[in-house]
């Protein structure tokens, strides 16, 4: 993936109040470190940066105090409800470096009948060239049959790129669906009926401790 | 219905209820989630209706995550007291929502079933919520 240009500014006062000034401007508060330098603080384009981010693992060249440097996005924080974005870390990475990111899986192919495909890792831990990223990690359910899963050993990487974690964690799993729910629930039904003509105006209560 | 097994205090303080929610922000576990949008007190028996209407509607070949638990009790007087003689008896147990939580997780292979399904949780839980769905490549 090729590196994304952003310019910066410097940030020279700190705090809520300075931190709310910089994204009400249309700027997001980041910092930059890595490589043993001391952290510089700077802002970025809010909307860029959005942009940027909507990719994982996206390499950004940035403009700090005319120097050209490599980062990498660590840690995004975004309001919960609003999703903009609040505070970036980036680290600062140099060129043919090798870097442990976690980079997302995507399953393809058709599950056997009445399989259900549980993805249970996400994104899977990898080490790779800081400038060969992969976008994504294919995990194919073609072949796994019900009541199976797919270990991180058992996934083809990309070239270039090596496993960082550990090789027996399951990434994707085939279950049966869940047994009927109505016989389920009918069995629940008749069971909270009874506990509640038993309860009558004291709710259930846990044993103090 | 969800309750604690074991508690320390049988009553508490009410739980605060400004901010947002600081974790379990994010669909982590299945592929849609249901995003509270306001703070409420989120009842047992809430979460119990909302997750029946969600296993009733996607009847079979879906999992479902409940990411909310209640563990704060609160207390009610009895009607027409005096009031002092003490903290009333424990009445509901809730889980303290803020807005930003995902509280109810769903995976399921048709999208539009999935959507129903939790548009119909939705209407069992005290505030406004929202279809989210978990973004690859998401940080």
């Amino acid at each position: 993936m090729a590196e994304i240009r952003m310019d910066t500014q410097p940030r020279t006062e700190f705090g809520k109040g300075a931190a709310r000034r910089v994204r009400r401007s249309g700027w997001v508060p980041a910092v930059v470190y890595g490589h043993g330098t001391e952290p510089t603080h700077v802002s970025l384009p809010e909307h860029d940066l959005m942009l940027a981010l909507k990719a994982a693992n996206v390499l950004l060249e940035l403009q700090i105090e005319g120097q050209p440097t490599l980062v990498l996005p660590k840690s995004v924080q975004r309001d919960p409800v609003r999703s903009t974005l609040e505070h970036v870390d980036l680290v600062i990475v140099k060129r043919g470096e090798k870097v442990v990111v976690d980079v997302p899986v995507t399953i393809t192919g058709k599950v056997a009948a009445d399989g259900l495909v549980e993805l249970v890792s996400a994104a899977l831990s990898v080490e790779t060239e800081a400038t060969h990223i992969p976008t994504e990690i294919l995990v194919s359910v073609d072949d796994v049959p019900v009541g199976s899963s797919v270990r991180a050993g058992e996934v083809a990487l990309p070239a270039g790129t090596t496993l960082a974690a550990d090789p027996d964690s399951v990434v994707v799993m085939v279950t049966a669906p869940q047994a009927a729910e109505e016989a389920a629930e009918a069995v629940e039904g008749a069971a909270e009926g009874a506990a509640e003509g038993a309860e009558g105006a004291v709710p259930a209560e846990p044993a103090e401790a | 219905m969800l309750i604690p097994r074991r508690v320390k205090h049988r009553k508490q303080h009410r739980p605060d209820r400004h901010g947002t929610a600081s974790g379990g922000t994010r669909v982590a576990f299945g592929e849609f989630g249901l995003q509270a949008l306001e703070p409420a007190y989120v009842t047992n028996r809430q979460i119990e209706a909302a997750r029946i209407a969600i296993t009733r509607h996607i009847r079979r070949g879906g999992k479902v995550w409940i990411t909310v638990y209640p563990d704060r009790p609160l207390t009610k007087k009895p009607a027409e007291t005096r009031m002092g003689s003490g903290k009333g008896s424990p009445e509901w147990w809730v889980a303290n929502v803020k807005p930003g939580r995902v509280m109810f997780e769903l995976s399921y292979p048709n999208e539009k079933v999935a959507r129903e399904a939790l548009r119909r949780a939705a209407h069992k839980l005290p505030m406004k919520c929202r279809i989210v769905r978990r973004e690859a490549g998401e940080i």
